[in-house]
């Protein structure tokens, strides 16, 4: 291990990029951002050797090292340190390969914004510093400080054009409603933390429930609250309506939240609670209930929204909607599989495509984000009602964002098809284990559908069509810009391939959860997995239903056969509007924080200014009228003192005379 | 012999005289010199003790007594003079900046 004793560098070699950022960024050419590139570029490159050295290592321990940050008391202690294991390997690899291709692509986009590019920079490097310092750490209690780290830099991204008013209510809600996920969370770890007396990862994923049982009500409610700030982290029903919001940023930390930091977070965060989840088949089984529910319920929003942003925000959601139900029904095959090795087998696989897909949606998110970046870049508009028939003008863009397209659409042979196949597989065989897997799979299904619809219809309404007003001059992005599209472009296209690689590739190597909860190398997939996987149903299925909400997409936006207009009038309008309000989430989002929350507040003002402060006055008012009478004793006349002296010394010279004290 | 319990009694009667003028005289030099009559009977009970028990510490505690007493007159005189300069008086009563 030559390059892993180092991890802990990681997320400090964007800190001296940071640094000479904010030193030296007046006097450099876009305002330090070479610098920030460096930094993490630096650390993409140790990330990288670190996660390639571990996967191809062979062994299943994971690599640790920790320090002591706190001396609780003999026994209990708080540690630093960093913690590789495949996940984090994984995780470490698309991260630091994203942040660094989308720092690259910054220096292009961002290259008009003069002098608050230093600023721009110095911030989006203590993003990635967050992230990677999240993905490296080695307990909860690290992990939450650089988890709070990325919610403080979300905030000051979000709004970064805080002149704007919509931006700095953006960045406001972003940071208000991640909270909420933020303080279960930190319950979460406070529960953790009392039922092992532990936090770091090393000790919680090799605890023996045998031999040392734990409270499994308090860890149920400490696991419930971890996912909740996930819920926050990620987006997901019902704490989602920031994300969209979040479109306030610019586009390269819009793709920077949505494909490799921030939003991934959460999901690596029930990832990454895995082994003890499986021990709780009930927050399993919300989590996955969640996440189905989520995905379908932000396709849905996504299907008539004219931003092209938050499109892509709500295709977000909806995608974060499928890991975290992958993963809820794999976990719940484990913990419901009663040692049987198939069951266990199919709950990994539920994992291991969970992850899978949060790789290939990284990817290929990134490079949707990025390409739909380069059209604002060249329309100065999000509006795609303004758009059409760029295709001519911006034709490198269009076809990376066609690849994106089609890899999130889920069609074969690209990336999004093998992950959203597996996912969708490891909900259908939950069924056999739980009879609502069976109602999230066709919830699956159907966001499948919309899915594809709503890409689809993006990318017509964009690069197909007659060029409007806003197109004319319309002209292709710099090098700095389609470089890192065409490498995402590569990406989005193949890293579906890895399944196919040695030793089942890298997937392979995620699946790391025995029935102990214990970590287990990976096993080989071989390519008769291939071979089976096209001879099942439900993968037939799922390419159908692909193909069907592109050819929807295909008549609807560019064909022109089916008229969309009329869903915007008549009967259908009202589910139209309905959409476009997004469910009515703002105004309840603003009704909670205005009436419950503002009438909370009241409440307890008022209790605060009558009766504490009433007490309190009271007793002030007490004490002031008792030293009005008390200090008419003070004459300030020498002798009233002196004869009270005299006679206070006579009574006690008395006094121990007759009580014998003189003798 | 002239017993012990007159020297004592003399130095009683000097005392509370002195008291009772320190704690009714509204002039402060007179207030002074009620001081000095107090101090002169503790005086008195060092000398008839140092005679009576055989033992000179009483009578240098009497000097040391008289000394001191030379410069509280001086400091106390000092106060008054400053007292009549700022205030215009050295009537007791009227001197109670201290109070409420």
């Amino acid at each position: 291990m030559v390059y892993a004793e180092y991890a802990w560098l990681i997320p400090i070699l964007p800190i001296i990029g940071l640094l000479l950022v904010a030193l030296l960024g007046k006097k450099t050419p876009e305002g330090g951002g070479y610098f920030a590139v460096g930094g993490i570029a630096a650390s993409c490159f140790l990330g990288v050797m670190v996660a390639l050295e571990y996967l191809t290592g062979g062994s299943s321990e994971p690599v640790s090292g920790t320090m002591t940050w706190l001396q609780l008391n003999s026994t209990l202690k708080l540690e630093m340190g960093y913690y590789i294991d495949s996940l984090s390997a994984v995780m470490l690899i698309v991260v630091t390969i994203l942040c660094t291709l989308i720092l690259v692509y910054s220096l292009g986009y961002m290259h008009e914004e003069g002098e608050r590019k230093r600023r721009y920079y110095v911030e989006i490097s203590l993003f990635v510093v967050g992230m990677e310092g999240l993905v490296v750490a080695s307990n909860y209690l690290e992990m939450f400080v650089f988890w709070e780290i990325m919610g403080l830099c979300s905030y000051l991204l979000i709004g970064f054009w805080y002149y704007k008013p919509s931006a700095a209510a953006a960045a406001k809600k972003a940071f208000l409603v991640t909270r909420i996920g933020d303080i279960l969370f930190m319950i979460g770890i406070i529960s953790i933390f009392a039922s092992f007396g532990t936090l770091n990862y090393r000790d919680l994923f090799t605890h023996n429930f045998i031999a040392q049982p734990v409270d499994m009500t308090l860890l149920g409610v400490g696991l419930f609250c971890v996912f909740g700030g996930a819920v926050g982290k990620s987006a997901q029903f019902p704490l989602h309506d920031w994300l969209p919001d979040a479109m306030e940023g610019p586009t390269t930390v819009s793709a920077l939240i949505h494909a490799a930091t921030m939003v991934k977070a959460g999901v690596y965060l029930v990832a990454r609670s895995f082994p003890l989840m499986v021990h709780t088949p009930d927050v399993l089984l919300i989590v996955a209930a969640i996440g189905g529910f989520t995905a379908l319920f932000a396709a849905t929003m996504a299907l008539n929204n004219p931003n092209i942003k938050r499109v892509l925000a709500y295709s977000t959601i909806s995608q974060l909607g499928y890991m975290f139900l992958a993963l809820g029904a794999g976990g719940y095959m484990i913990a419901t599989a009663n040692l049987s090795e198939a069951a266990a087998e199919m709950g990994n696989a539920g994992y291991m495509a969970g992850m899978f897909h949060l790789l290939n949606h990284a990817f290929f998110k990134a490079l949707l984000f990025l390409s739909a970046g380069a059209v604002i870049h060249a329309v100065h508009t999000e509006d795609m009602r303004l758009m059409g028939g760029l295709s001519k003008k911006l034709k490198i863009t269009s076809f990376v964002m066609l690849i994106g397209a089609l890899s999130i659409a889920g069609i074969p042979p690209l990336s999004g098809f093998w992950s959203k196949d597996e996912v969708l597989a490891a909900v259908y065989n939950a069924g056999s284990a739980n009879i609502w897997f069976y109602l999230l799979y066709i919830m699956g299904i159907v966001t499948a559908f919309l899915t594809a619809f709503y890409m689809f219809r993006l990318w017509f309404m964009t690069f197909k069509g007659e060029g409007k007003e806003a197109t004319q001059h319309a002209h292709e992005a710099p090098r700095s810009m389609t470089v890192p599209l065409i490498i995402l472009a590569i990406f989005a296209f193949g890293t579906g391939f890895i399944l196919m690689g040695p030793d089942g590739g890298l997937p392979a190597v995620i699946r790391t959860v025995n029935l102990d909860g214990h970590l287990i190398a990976g096993e080989t997939l071989g390519l008769g997995w291939i071979e089976k996987l096209f001879t099942e149903w439900q993968t037939w299925l799922s390419i159908v239903v692909a193909f069907s909400g592109v050819g929807l997409a295909y008549m609807a936006y560019f064909k022109k056969s089916i008229s969309v207009d009329r869903f915007a009038t008549g009967g259908s309008k009202k589910v139209y509007d309905l959409l476009l309000a997004r469910y009515g989430f703002p105004r309840a989002y603003d009704w909670v924080g205005m009436k419950v929350v503002y009438g909370f507040s009241r409440a307890i003002d008022f209790f605060d200014r009558t009766v504490i402060d009433g007490v309190v006055n009271v007793i002030s008012r007490f004490a002031v009228s008792g030293s009005g009478v008390l200090r008419k004793v003070q004459t300030g006349v020498v002798q009233t003192y002196a004869i009270v002296i005299v006679s206070a010394l006579s009574v006690i010279l008395i006094l121990m005379y007759l009580l014998g004290g003189l003798r | 012999m002239i017993p012990q319990e007159y020297f004592l009694a003399l130095a009683s009667i000097l005392f509370v005289i002195g008291a009772y003028g320190v704690l009714t005289r509204k002039n402060a030099i007179v207030v002074l010199m009620c001081i000095e009559l107090m101090l002169n009977a503790a005086n008195i009970n060092f000398v008839t003790f140092a005679a009576f028990r055989n033992d000179p510490t009483g009578q240098v505690f009497a000097l040391f007594s008289i000394a001191i007493a030379a410069a509280e007159v001086a400091v106390g005189l000092a106060i008054l003079l400053n007292l009549q300069k700022t205030q215009d008086t050295i009537n007791l009563e009227d001197i109670k900046l201290l109070r409420w």
